[in-house]
């Protein structure tokens, strides 16, 4: 992985100048947190900061003073100066005091427009013509109801009708798209979709990610790189092998006081702790990716509780910071909510109740459905995923997917039922060929 | 007669994605037109306003129940898609309602905030952990400072556990705790009754229903109701027996009914038992299952929607088969906001923190004796116009509030 960048030296000589002590009080918590976390970065955030650190170094005094004005008019407004603000560190009190200001909407279109000229003054970005693809998968145990499962899509792509036989030692469709079978022949040289998202010089295994509620996907990522003897290709996140790092983070979460400032106390704890010992090795190993997870855990939206929702948000988060060329996001099963003591939601409701676990196959199916393609959703929201991206929404259990996808793509118009081979072979041709 | 869902049914036929608003409306007006009868056969004469019943004080005789929902987006509510989460708002009581098609929160789209506005009639921009009372006087200090009413008379029954005691009464000057409501977080209990078994090292009873009951009875033992977030009338370390009969009465219903468990249906039978034993003129009841959209579970969510249809109902079906309450009380159903649009960049529905129409339009349904007549309103009208209609309902004089009364109500 490529995290060795050095700042530009004018900005290296504008940050010794005290660039950072010149921008507003809002903006700088973001600033200085990005410049100390710097090593947690993935590539594509450090070229944003980069991008935006390159910009403001390259204002004098009074464009520098100009170009925020708008934003220190209504940090005044909102009287920032008298809050208990930290200049240092993105905190839930620093997020509380701007959601309830009056002017946050205002402030927020402020600062946005800030990252907006930076990005212009840096100009084109290469990387956004890469092609890329996002498969998110529903496994074969989820009920799923054909006439009604597209609907949230809105005509945005069409369906497409699969052959899922399985061949060799394939343990579902999805491992077999992603990791391919000995009977079925594979890209030239064996490779597929994996392979070709990581390829090329300026490539890091940020640009393929793995991601599950179960860990199928994992153990075979894992398998075919100690055939090889060389790391996995991709992040592989497995909610169910994370399951220790759950249980330690929920531990000290739940030991927060109806406080906001100790909130922040044990978010700050959190932050400090070795969480190493807690992460499986492929996780352990890599220090990104268990800040990745570190800070995906402190942002909630479920990560902690149910496997489906660290899915989604996980799948989300990497597509907002690291802007992958592969994401793979396998959903699954969550258990029925315990009598009684399901009000502790936030609890492991297998430690807390002694009923057995009872799988909610429909209910998971419902959480799976819109949770697929909110992650479709969150890849629209940025220019990478606009264009050059196919997205393939995998039923397994209705041997259907949903397609998104150019008109260029191979099997963008395919009326036949498609075998796994021949969709894994158009995925793998599709990362392989470069944008014209 | 034909069904709402008919109509639905044809709305789906005839509308578009992109003609959201006419579809709402088509909807609304369809679903009123549907239940001629229903609207036929209507007494209004009932709804008068002879009531008694009053603790000896003041005002109008009248009584009000405001029932609050979490968050929940019109998508799945009042929409073609979501009518079907809500069959009681939809088909029970939609016909013989006031219903304010767009009811907006124009201020803090978080809990404590939210609750506050509405149960102040000014938008408050307070802690959200509710740390800090509310900065102006609720309808309960100003139906009590007022009309000289009792605690008893002012009760607020919450789900909710971003909401503390400081929610029934303001900091304000003049006013405060000595004019504030009752406070009872039911859920708290059974989280509070969940987190003692588990230091204890009794988890196993929490699989037996018997044993459940005699640990929440054992957290209403314990006399920490500080601890709980509750503020009940002169409550000093034991409860007022009656008040400790009532909870106990709630708590034996919920636990040997073989019904469901959740949060909201505690809260729901704390409110019925209240109703039944205090019979204020003023409750308001807060239920909050559906939040667990923030931890991403939609089919959850929905399940909690819908189990929120069903106890709003129960209560309505209670007010009307209480003699103390039936033609002398309006019902206010409403949600705190909605949640986020589906592809927002704060995660869609597991939040509520987007400057949309989606996080910030609502409906509002007014039942019982406050409402003239059926009708569907399209104008906007705020959460903060709740409060002065309530409490010129109650026979308040007027109260500063950045809302105004609706003047579709009787009042």
């Amino acid at each position: 992985m490529k995290f060795d960048e050095k700042l530009p030296q004018g900005v290296q000589d504008a940050l010794n100048k005290g660039l950072l002590g010149r921008l507003p009080v809002t903006f700088q918590p973001f600033t200085r947190q990005h410049l100390r976390d710097w090593e947690f970065l993935f590539p594509r955030e450090r070229q944003s900061v980069l991008r935006l650190l390159v910009y403001l170094s390259g204002l004098n005094g009074n464009e520098l003073a100009a170009r925020f004005r708008e934003v220190v008019q209504l940090e005044e407004k909102m009287g920032v100066r008298q809050w208990q603000f930290s200049t240092d560190e993105q905190t839930i009190q620093n997020a509380s005091l701007l959601a309830r200001s009056g002017h946050y909407q205002e402030w927020r279109q402020a600062v946005q427009k800030i990252f907006d000229a930076a990005d212009e003054h840096a100009g084109k970005d290469q990387d956004k013509g890469r092609r890329r693809l996002i498969v998110l998968v529903l496994p074969q145990r989820l009920p799923l109801e054909r006439s009604q499962i597209w609907q949230r899509w809105q005509g945005v792509g069409r369906p497409i009708r699969l052959d899922l036989t399985l061949h060799g030692a394939a343990k579902s469709a999805a491992d077999a798209l992603i990791f391919g079978t000995p009977n079925v022949s594979d890209a030239p040289n064996g490779k597929g979709p994996l392979e070709m998202a990581a390829r090329g010089p300026e490539a890091s295994t940020a640009d393929a990610w793995l991601v599950e509620v179960g860990q199928d996907l994992a153990k075979s990522a894992l398998n075919q790189a100690a055939a090889g003897t060389s790391e996995p290709a991709a992040m592989l996140l497995s909610h169910e092998r994370l399951a220790e790092f759950r249980d330690q983070f929920s531990h000290e979460i739940n030991s927060i006081r109806k406080d906001l400032s100790d909130a922040d106390g044990v978010y700050s704890r959190l932050r400090k702790m070795d969480v190493a010992p807690w992460c499986p090795a492929e996780v352990a190993a890599r220090p990104v990716v268990r800040e990745f997870l570190r800070t995906l855990y402190l942002s909630g939206n479920g990560a902690l509780i149910f496997g489906n929702s660290f899915v989604e948000w996980c799948a989300s988060e990497a597509l907002r910071r690291a802007r992958p060329s592969l994401l793979v996001a396998q959903f699954g099963v969550r258990s029925k909510p315990k009598p009684f003591t399901s009000v502790a939601v936030f609890e492991n409701p297998d430690q807390i109740n002694p009923l057995p676990a009872v799988e909610d196959l429909p209910g998971s199916a419902m959480d799976a459905q819109i949770l697929a393609h909110y992650v479709w959703l969150a890849a629209s929201r940025y220019d990478e995923y606009r264009s050059n991206t196919v997205c393939l929404c995998l039923a397994e259990s209705l041997a259907e997917a949903y397609l998104v996808a150019p008109a260029e793509f191979a099997l963008w118009r395919q009326a036949e039922p498609v075998s796994l081979s021949q969709l894994r072979q158009s995925l793998t041709d599709w990362l392989a060929e470069e944008v014209g | 007669m034909k069904s709402v869902a008919d109509f639905v049914s044809r709305i789906r036929a005839n509308g578009s994605e992109s003609s959201m608003n006419r579809s709402r409306r088509t909807f609304l007006q369809m679903a009123l037109q549907t239940a001629p009868g229903l609207l036929a056969s209507l007494n209004l004469s009932r709804f008068s306003f002879a009531g008694t019943g009053s603790h000896g004080a003041g005002g109008s005789g009248q009584r009000a129940v405001l029932v609050v929902f979490g968050g929940v987006r019109r998508a799945e509510t009042f929409s073609p898609e979501g009518v079907e989460n809500i069959p009681h708002l939809a088909h029970d009581l939609l016909p013989k309602s006031l219903f304010y098609a767009d009811a907006r929160n124009e201020g803090v789209t978080a809990h404590f905030n939210a609750i506050s506005s509405i149960l102040t009639g000014n938008w408050q921009r307070v802690d959200d952990w509710g740390k800090l009372a509310p900065t102006t006087p609720t309808l309960f200090e100003h139906f009590r400072k007022k009309l000289g009413a009792a605690q008893s008379d002012t009760w607020i029954v919450a789900s909710n556990k971003a909401l503390t005691s400081l929610i029934g009464a303001s900091s304000a000057t003049d006013y405060g705790p000595p004019y504030g409501a009752n406070v009872v977080f039911p859920k708290q209990l059974m989280v509070a009754a969940v987190a003692n078994a588990l230091r204890a090292g009794r988890t196993g009873n929490l699989a037996d229903r018997a044993k459940v009951e005699s640990e929440l009875e054992n957290m209403l033992e314990a006399g920490n109701y500080e601890g709980l977030g509750w503020t009940v009338s002169d409550m000093a370390d034991r409860l007022d027996p009656r008040v400790r009969d009532t909870i106990e009465q709630a708590i034996t219903s919920f636990v040997r009914s073989g019904g469901p468990t959740s949060g909201d249906e505690l809260t729901f039978l704390v409110s019925r038992e209240i109703l039944r034993r205090f019979s204020p003129r003023l409750l308001v009841v807060i239920f909050s299952d559906v939040e667990v959209a923030h931890f991403g579970s939609y089919a959850l969510h929905v399940a909690g929607i819908r189990t929120g249809d069903r106890l709003a109902h129960q209560l309505w079906q209670e007010i009307e088969s209480n003699p103390e309450y039936k033609g002398k009380t309006t019902m206010a159903i409403l949600p705190e906001f909605g949640r986020d649009p589906d592809g927002s960049a704060t995660n869609g529905f597991f939040n509520h923190r987007g400057d949309t129409d989606c996080t910030r339009s609502t409906w509002l349904m007014m039942l019982g004796a406050g409402v003239d007549r059926p009708q569907i309103v399209e104008r906007p009208v705020r959460h903060v116009d709740l409060c002065p209609t309530l409490a010129s309902m109650l026979g308040c004089p007027a109260m500063e509030s950045q809302g105004t009364r609706l003047t579709e109500l009787r009042g």
